[in-house]
Order: structure tokens, then sequence, then C-alpha cells
């Protein structure tokens, strides 16, 4: 398996627009209270279970919604590049041509056409978080950073988390600990609550299946709760076959029963397939297209691993079956 | 430890239910085997020649009757029992002959029947009583009544809007008559009488004695028909039950009640007399804050020892079913109508005091469980929601709408309310203590009778109109103003001032009605009984009607306000600014429907290319705040010279939003003829993709104060927002800022769209499912198939 792919890990280093793929308001799932999440494109990983596909690739990409079309061929005719074709299967889109410009996007009357990332700057991020604020007054929420892999773009994001500081709104942020431990020190200082996640701890396994060792999560994890001394919540994605093995739970709550005496929580989220759809969109094959869903029992079942082996604020969320 | 559930869980009434109480509930639900007893309309006539029984202008705002209406005026004639009047009848006022005519019914003729295990008494109050007009009087009441019909149906049929004079809608003095007793009240009146020189007026506080003599006669006529149970009883317990229950109905609404057992007694006959004189079932008959003035019957018998805390929710569930009986009205028709629940006695609970404390008590807890134990419609509950509401208290409301479905209550904002209340000129010292009427209509308790729901605007009609110069594209009839032919406006600016002038002028159009049918009513149709319990009016010497209470005022609801903003939105951005379509295309495409390629392709720019209020967008949002503000603030300035009411704005809208839908064009919103219109201030249904903190905040743009009658707003949830204690809590503070930022009132469903479409197909394992319409519940299997459809469509919009 070839490590780090050279387009994966390269960094954003304009510190004044971050390229971002959505800003999610009433986020209830990230973090405590009501918040917005900012969803930070690009990923030095590469989960097979990803649900958010779009998050994994730094650069826009166009996707096209069949159920929205209404065949006027306005973006074709608007396309410079001639990368769109109507085809009796629907859109084709050819990926090599397109530069991401949205001509099409615009052209289009019934917004089939979407293109997923923007450069947005700073401020403007800023302000739109903001408008929220009297709901995370209220419910001890605030903003979270998430991806994607919102270190990789370390500069826009500690000029935000700065931001949001100073502004007196609580910091959470959504990392893999994929990265190096000066960018580490540099966004920590701003950062309230790190969700951290933590998702095979065979390193073989985590190799395989992510492209990256766990080494470096690891030894980032400790640093961030032992050094840094933040407020940790570890999450590990519960996808069947991949890391719902009991050793690996209870490896992982080993480990934060041993290494992160700063972690107030666990929870282990049950693989959902709902973003089958935007596999398809994106033309990305999704390998877990027909994996069921996770059990109800096995969930209780792990989750009750993580309380013996000492997690005792273990808890499971997710779709599953009976 | 959390969990999703898939599942729905349907609210059900408590299996812990005491079994007198599930026996009477089964018994109410029952309709068509109690034959021994059915709360259905009795109506009585005076016996004179064409003798109306019923009127039209108290239904005027349900179009859905218009078709049976002169059937249902000429059946219930028909069907009249002939009340013998004494022969000096006719000399007297129309107040006096209402009071004294319903004294001779309540004494005569209205059956009296207390049900097996009842604790609560006093059954049949549905009626239909005689206008009691002479032939002279008859004949105008005739002539003016229909003329006024005429219009009406004219200005419903092009969907402008409707009105009446609606009866109900009112918040009684209800602890006034726990404290002096029906008895000191006349007491007080009799005092008024001796300093009152003029004829008429000293007949008006007459006619109020005998309405309360009527009360204590019927409450008499109970007490006997307890005692008479009594005494046939084996039962040891329930003869003890009947004899307690002889001794309370003797004693009061005459007398002061003196136990929490003889306070609910006392407000129960009170409250179905009000319905009964005014010949109207329960709509918006509310109680006003229940929570505050019962406290002290229920602490000082808890205290004492008099009642244990099971008795006192047992009686307080018995109490609860009575109210449910409004329904009796329409049972044979009820199933198939469509919407037809939403009756509305409304009860207010919790809230803030004079320093802006908390007044949750004891008693309000209490009622928490018997309104998530009972599972009914009626009473309906609004939970007052501030800035110093409690943790606990906010938290077991929101668990409640979680286990619910959303539906047991409406919730009302206290500080956002209050807004409203003192931009209409309210005194600052009395507004905490407001409380709404029907399902949110803010109102002062004891004193006030605002119509709340009586003229209802469309608001998108002037879009139509402004578009065609003032036609009425279906039936090409100019109904609106020359406001000149848009394709030569050079600006935006243009468009609006003759938006602004349509919509004025079909205001101005309605409101000539409202004034007539208020006019009609305060001429004709005295209520001397609701008189006397309703403060300002024994001191005015006016009646209820006429502007005798202290507050009066006539409330505009509008409807459609989010579909006419972003069609003002979608105009001047597409149209006048970036001319993406020409005024010329926008008139073809909407006349046409937006049928065909070009149509559709037109309709989906509209829809994509114009930002739409619901989103937290600026620009939309401050178009939905102007016309908010243009017709509320319009409105305000008006009055009905009869009565001197005073015009005030509110959204509720109703069902309204549904039955206009065929009634306006296609709109530049996107939307075609036919597609209902936006609910309340409620964002397009699918418009609004911000979720609900976006969407709550565009509401908290509009300056809700110029509406202050209160605004309803619904906001569906899935039930996997609120899947657990954590969830629940964020929910809970989701409330306390949208009391803060949002709107004056909330109902939230809590529903997947998968479950409706099960209740659909499966009524029958669907009986108990509540859902909110607007600002009322409804069974859902009991809906028409169009409502559920819409309903099923509103869930599966949500994020
Ligand atoms: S984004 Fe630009 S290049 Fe890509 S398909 Fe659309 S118009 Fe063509």
């Amino acid at each position: 398996m070839k490590l780090l792919q050279e387009n994966r890990i390269s960094y954003n280093t304009d510190e004044n627009y971050a390229m971002i793929f959505n800003i999610e308001r009433f986020s209830t799932e990230d973090g405590p209270g009501i918040r917005t999440t900012v969803f930070f494109k690009g990923c030095p990983l590469k989960c097979p279970w990803c649900h958010n596909p779009e998050s994994i690739d730094r650069n826009p990409q166009l996707v096209w919604y069949s159920v929205r079309c209404i065949a006027t061929m306005d973006c074709i005719k608007a396309c410079k590049e001639n990368a769109l074709q109507l085809t009796p299967e629907g859109m084709y889109i050819d990926r090599i041509k397109c530069t991401a410009c949205g001509d099409c996007v615009e052209a289009c009357p019934s917004g089939a056409l979407e293109l997923i990332g923007e450069y947005k700057s700073v401020e403007e991020i800023f302000d739109e978080v903001m408008r929220d604020n009297s709901f995370y007054k209220n419910s001890e929420g605030g903003v979270t950073f998430g991806g994607g892999e919102p270190l990789l773009q370390y500069y826009p994001l500690t000029r935000l988390a700065m931001m949001f500081k100073e502004a007196g709104v609580h910091t959470a942020l959504d990392t893999t600990a994929f990265t190096a431990k000066k960018i580490l020190n540099m966004v920590l200082p701003y950062i309230d609550l790190v969700l951290l996640d933590l998702k095979q701890m065979d390193p073989e396994l985590h190799i395989k299946y992510t492209g990256v060792p766990n080494k470096t999560i690891l030894e980032n994890a400790k640093y961030i709760s032992q050094v840094h001394k933040k407020k940790i919540w570890v999450r590990t994605p519960v996808i069947p076959g991949y890391t719902d093995q009991d050793e690996n739970i209870e490896a992982v709550a080993k480990f934060i029963k041993e290494n992160l005496p700063t972690c107030e929580r666990y929870d282990l989220l049950a693989f959902n397939n709902t973003c089958k759809d935007k596999y398809d969109r994106l033309g990305i094959k999704f390998e877990l297209a027909d994996t069921p869903l996770m059990r109800r029992g096995r969930m209780q079942q792990l989750l009750d691993l993580a309380v013996r082996k000492g997690i005792p604020t273990t808890y499971w969320t997710g779709t599953v079956r009976d | 430890m959390s969990k999703e559930s898939a599942t729905v869980r349907i609210w059900k009434p408590s299996e812990k239910l005491p079994p007198r109480i599930k026996k009477l509930r089964d018994e109410y639900f029952s309709f068509y085997d109690r034959d021994y007893f059915r709360n259905e309309v009795r109506a009585y006539t005076t016996g004179m020649p064409g003798d109306p029984v019923w009127s039209p202008h108290n239904w005027g705002v349900v179009p859905e009757l218009f078709p049976f209406m002169k059937g249902m005026f000429d059946a219930l004639r028909a069907l009249a029992e002939e009340v013998k009047v004494p022969d000096d009848f006719w000399k007297h006022t129309i107040a006096y002959r209402r009071g004294l005519f319903f004294k001779i019914v309540l004494e005569k003729y209205l059956p009296v029947k207390i049900l097996e295990q009842e604790l609560i008494v006093g059954s049949y109050f549905n009626t239909a009583l005689s206008k009691v007009l002479r032939p002279d009087e008859q004949k105008e009441w005739y002539k003016r009544e229909f003329r006024w019909y005429k219009k009406l149906e004219f200005l419903n049929d092009v969907g402008i809007g409707n009105t009446g004079a609606i009866p109900g809608h009112i918040i009684p003095n209800y602890p006034k008559v726990l404290k002096m007793g029906m008895k000191g009240i006349v007491e007080y009146i009799e005092s008024e009488i001796e300093k009152e020189t003029d004829k008429e007026k000293i007949e008006f506080l007459q006619s109020m004695i005998l309405s309360l003599e009527s009360a204590k006669m019927l409450s008499e006529r109970y007490s006997w028909e307890a005692r008479k149970l009594a005494q046939e009883e084996k039962d040891p317990q329930r003869k003890e039950e009947l004899e307690e229950i002889a001794r309370i109905t003797a004693k009061v609404p005459w007398e002061p009640a003196e136990t929490f057992w003889e306070a609910l007694q006392s407000i129960w006959i009170t409250h179905m007399l009000v319905m009964a004189a005014e010949s109207y079932p329960g709509a918006g008959l509310s109680h006003g804050r229940f929570d505050q003035y019962m406290y002290p019957y229920y602490k000082k018998d808890i205290e004492e020892g008099r009642i244990t805390k099971e008795f006192a929710r047992e009686l307080l569930m018995a109490y609860w079913i009575k109210h449910n009986y409004v329904y009796d009205y329409q049972g044979r028709v009820g199933q198939n109508q469509g919407i037809n629940s939403g009756f509305g006695q409304l009860m207010t609970l919790s809230g803030k005091g004079p320093n802006g404390e908390d007044m949750t008590n004891e008693l309000t807890w209490l009622i928490f469980d018997v309104i998530e134990d009972m599972n009914l419609l009626e009473p309906k509950p609004n939970i007052r929601v501030h800035k110093n509401t409690p943790e606990p208290v906010l938290k077991r409301i929101t668990s409640m709408v979680t286990k619910t479905q959303g539906s047991p209550f409406l919730i009302n904002f206290d500080e956002q309310a209050i807004k409203g209340l003192l931009w209409q000129g309210m005194p600052e010292e009395e507004v905490w203590d407001y409380a709404p009427v029907g399902c949110l209509e803010n109102t002062f308790q004891g004193k006030d009778r605002s119509g709340t729901v009586d003229v209802n605007i469309n608001l998108l009609k002037a879009i139509e109109l402004t578009l065609f110069n003032g036609r009425d594209i279906r039936t090409g009839k100019r109904i609106g103003l020359k406001t000149g032919d848009p394709r030569k406006f050079k600006t935006f600016e243009e468009f609006k001032q003759a938006f602004v002038k349509q919509l004025k002028y079909i205001i101005d159009k309605l409101l000539e009605l409202a004034m007539e049918a208020d006019a009609i009513r305060a001429k004709f149709e005295p209520i001397p009984y609701l008189s006397a319990i309703v403060d300002g009016c024994i001191e005015k010497r006016k009646d209820v009607t006429a502007g005798g209470p202290v507050y009066n005022f006539i409330t505009v609801e509008g409807i459609g306000l989010a579909n006419t903003a972003d069609s003002l939105t979608a105009a001047k951005k597409l149209v006048f600014e970036e001319k993406k379509i020409s005024m010329d295309e926008l008139l073809y495409h909407i006349q046409n429907n937006f049928e065909g390629r070009e149509g559709e392709k037109i309709r989906q720019i509209l829809i994509n290319k114009a930002p739409k209020y619901g989103n937290d967008n600026d620009e939309a949002d401050a178009m939905a705040r102007f016309v908010s503000q243009l017709w509320t603030k319009y409105v305000f300035t008006k009055k009905s010279p009869t009565t001197g009411r005073r015009f005030r704005g509110g959204y509720l809208s109703w069902n309204y939003w549904i039955a206009y839908a065929p009634a306006v064009s296609a709109t530049p919103d996107g939307r075609r003829r036919g597609t209902f219109l936006a609910n309340a201030i409620g964002p397009i249904d699918g418009m609004a993709k911000k979720g609900p903190t976006a969407e709550a905040l565009s509401v908290g743009k509009l300056g809700l104060e110029t509406a202050p009658n209160g605004d309803s707003h619904t906001m569906n949830f899935s039930p996997a927002m609120l899947r657990d204690e954590e969830h629940v809590e964020k929910m809970a503070n989701f409330l306390r800022t949208y009391n803060e930022k949002g709107g004056t009132a909330l109902q939230i469903n809590i529903i997947d769209a998968d479950t409706l479409r099960e209740a659909q197909k499966h009524p029958e394992d669907y009986q108990n499912l509540l859902v909110r319409i607007t600002g009322y519940n409804a069974y859902f299997v009991m809906l028409g198939k169009e409502m559920q459809d819409e309903i099923i469509a509103r869930e599966s919009h949500k994020l």
C-alpha cells in the first residue's frame, strides 16, 4: 500500500480562504449543544466507509442530481470545456475535462448541478456561523470544524478558531489526528474540544483500510491529551468487517483508559449506508454499498465491552437493524 | 446510553388511567353507542314565524360550510322546539328577551343528564337558540344578513378572504365566578341598576341577572338529578359521591367555590353555558391561566387533607373529558368532513408573573401528567414559556412533545407575545397576565373580546391582482384596482407600489364586510350571559358583542405571507434586476400555469435563482418583513364604526392556506394554481433549507409585534433528533432561544413520513395519532386524503 499520496497531504497555506464544502447549521451530532459544523474539504485518509465522500478530494467537484434535472440542456450549452453529455443513463461528467468553473451550475434553471467545495473567506465563514450565536449561548453549543480533515488547512483554520475564541464561541475540532505536532501546537490553543476519530487499533489493518499508519495518530492523541490537556471525545465508526471486532473496540477503550486522561466520552457510531447516492453522484465506487447495517444487539455488546474496559461514558448512535 | 428508534411510538392514553376515567373516556368516543346521551344541537324557537335560530355571520369564516349554509339554516329552524314565552315578552328590549328566553330554556327545556360514574356534571350544551326577534326586527335582520352573506360568498369565491362575527374566542372571568359566585355578581349588577336611569340600560342589566339566574336554575336541576340518583344507588361509595355532587351543584356557581371539586364544577357549568348562550360549540372559548387561579383551591384541599393528589388527578381527568363533548355537535358528519377537529377550548399553563418570575406550581405539574395520560383533543393546552422558565419545566415540556409526536400543546413565548401586546397599546402593568384563546391568539383574561378569527385576508391575491391590473384571471373580472400594466413598469418600485395599492384595496373590501357583520351582531344578538362574566360590560352598560369589554379588537389573520414575499423577491431580482425573465414571459407562463417545457423552466428559475424566506437570508426576509409590516400596520389604522373595535393583525390562517389554493393564479414564487399556500408565518414547504435555527431567525426578523394577535409557526422535527436525554436538552435550548429570537407561538410535529404513510394505509391501527394542523390538533386518520397527503409532504421536506 502506497502511503500519503502527494495530492492528499498538501496543505492549504492561504490563511484568508478555506476550501469548504458545507456549513451545516443546527448540527446536533458533532459535540455539545446546538452547533454549526464547518466542513473542510480534503482528507489525508481514504476510508472506504467514508460517509462524506465529497470530503476526500481537496478540489471542488461537480455533481448532478437526476431528480432535479428537467433536461433543458442549458448546462451543456454553457460548458466551455465540453465536459458534459446527457446520456440515457444520466449526465456524464468528464472529470478530466471539467475545470469546476461552475458555469453550468449558474446556467441550470433547476439546481440540478452543484459544485461541491468552494473557497470561502474566513470572514464569510465566521459571519455565517455567528448567525446562530444565540442558540450556542443557550445550549452551550458552538462551532465544530469537521471535514475532511480541517488540519490540512491549518492556516485558515487557526485564524477561524482564533476569531471564534475571541467572540466567546465554543470550538470543537473533528480530526483524524493524522498531522504534525507543530500543526497541533498552532491550532489547539484555540480549540475547546477535540472530537478524535480512532478507527482501527491494529497497525496493519489501519494502513490497509485508511492508507496511513495509526502510529502518528495515536501519538498525537496522547499529545493532545497529555501535553495540550484538551478535552477529548473519542469516536469510532463501527463498520461491519472493518472496525467492529471485539478486540478493536476493547483496544480503543484500553488506549483511552491508559493514555487519554482528558477523554470525556466515547462514541460508537454505527455504520450507515445512506451515503450511497453521494458516491454515485461523484462517480466514485462505494465498496460498502451492499454492507448491511449493524444489529442493535451487537452495538449494545460493543458498548458493554468498552464500559467493561473502564470507559463508563460510552454511547452508541446510528441507524441499526433489530 | 442512546438509541435510535426507526418506528415512532404513537401517543396513546395511559395504561394507568383510573377505571372510572377509562370508562368515561371510552364512553365519549362511542358516539354511536350512546343512545342515552348525545350532545347534539338542540334548537329552540319562540314560534314566531320565520324565527331564525342560526346566524350565517357566526360561521362566515368556515367556507367549507357555505354550500350547506342554507340547508343548516332551514333544518335547524324546522327542528326547533317551541318554547312558550310570556305574553309581555315582546315588549322588552332584545337583550332582555334573550336573557329571559335563556332562562326559560334552562329552566324547562334543556335536558339534564348525569352519566354513570361522573364526578363533574353538566351534559347538554349544544344549542341553536332563537334570535327572539320581532317581525320588524326580523325583516331588517334578514335583509342585512343575507345581503352581507352574498358579498361574503363573492369575496371568498375569488379568494380574497372571509369574515364573520364569530362567537367564542374569549376568556370569561371564571376566577370572579369562583370568588364572588354568580350571586355576588348579581348583587353588584343590582347596585348598578339603582344608579341607572336609562330604561334600555336597566333592561340590559336585568337581562344579565336573568341569565345568571338561569345558570343557578340549571345547576339546581343537576342537584335534584344527583339526589334522585343517589337515592336509587346501591353502591355506597357512589351514593356518597352523588350526594356530594348534589351538594356541590346546589351551591356553585351561584355561591363562591370553596373546594377544588366545587371550583371545577363551578367553572364547568359556567363554561358550558357560554357555549349554550352563544349557540356555538367551544371554538376558542378559553380558560385563561387555569393553573394559576385554580391553584389556591388545590393547595388548600391538599393541605387540609380534604383530597389526595390522586383524587385531584381523577377530578381533573373527569373535568377534561367533559370538554370533548363539544364534538358531538358534528358527531354525525364529523368523520369525513376533512378538517373538523379544532374547537380549541384553550387552557393556559405556566408563564411568567408580574416581576418576570416563573409561575409554574404543583398544579401545573399535575396537569402536565393529566394531559399526557389522557390523550384527548380538548381542552387544548397552551404552555407559556419565558426567559426565566426553569430548566426542569422546559425539559418536561420538551420530553412531552417528544413522547406525543408534538401534539399535546402549543408553546407560547411570553417575551415575543408581550412585545406585540405592548405595541397594541396594552398597559405595561397588565401584560404579563395575558393569555391566549383558541390556538395562540393573545388576549387578556376576563375582559377582552378581540374577535381573533373574525377576518382572514389572503395576501397572495394581491400579487395576482398586481400582475393582471386588478383582474382575477380565472373569471376575467376586475375585482381589484387598475394599477397599470406591469409590462410597462420600469422599476421594481413601481411594481411594489402597485402591489401596495392592490393589497390595501382588498383589505378595505374585506373590512367593510367585517364591519357590517360586527354591526349586525351588535344590534341584534347580544349575549347577556357572557356579558355578565366579562369585565367592562356591566360598567359600560354595553354587551360583549357591542364593545362592552374593557378591551376590544377585531383580528385580521394574514394568509400566504411567504408566497407573497417570495413572489415579490423573485420579481425584483429576476425580472427587474437581473432581467433573467421578462415581465411578458412571466405573465404568459403564469397565465398558462407554468405548463409545458418552457413554463417549467421559468418556474424552476423562479424557484432556484431567487432567495426564499425562511433561510435566514436577509434579502428574502426583509421582503417578508415589508409585507408583514405593511398590512398589519394598515389594518391597525381602522376601526369598526358601530362598536369602536379596532382591527389588529395576526397569523393564524386556519386551513385557508389549502382552501384558497385553487382561487389564486400561479405566482412568481414558482407556485402553480392549486398548490397550497404557505401556512401562517411559515416558509413555503420545502423552501427552508437551512434548518430550524435559520427558520426561527427568519421568523424573528418579521417584527411580529405589529401582528399582536400572535403568529402560528409549525416546525417539524424527526424523531431521531429527539432520541435521547441529550437531544431533548438540545431541543429545550432551541425553544429557549426561539423565545428570544423567533415568533410568538410554536407547534411542533415529531413524526416521520413513513409512520404517516402507514397510518394512511392502516387507519385502524393509528386511531390515536394526533397531528398539528395550524394551531390545532386533529386525528390524522380522520382527515381528508388531500390533507393527509399535504401533511406527509410536509414531513418529507424536513431536513
Ligand atoms: S463546471 Fe464548468 S467545466 Fe465543469 S462541467 Fe460545468 S461548465 Fe463545464
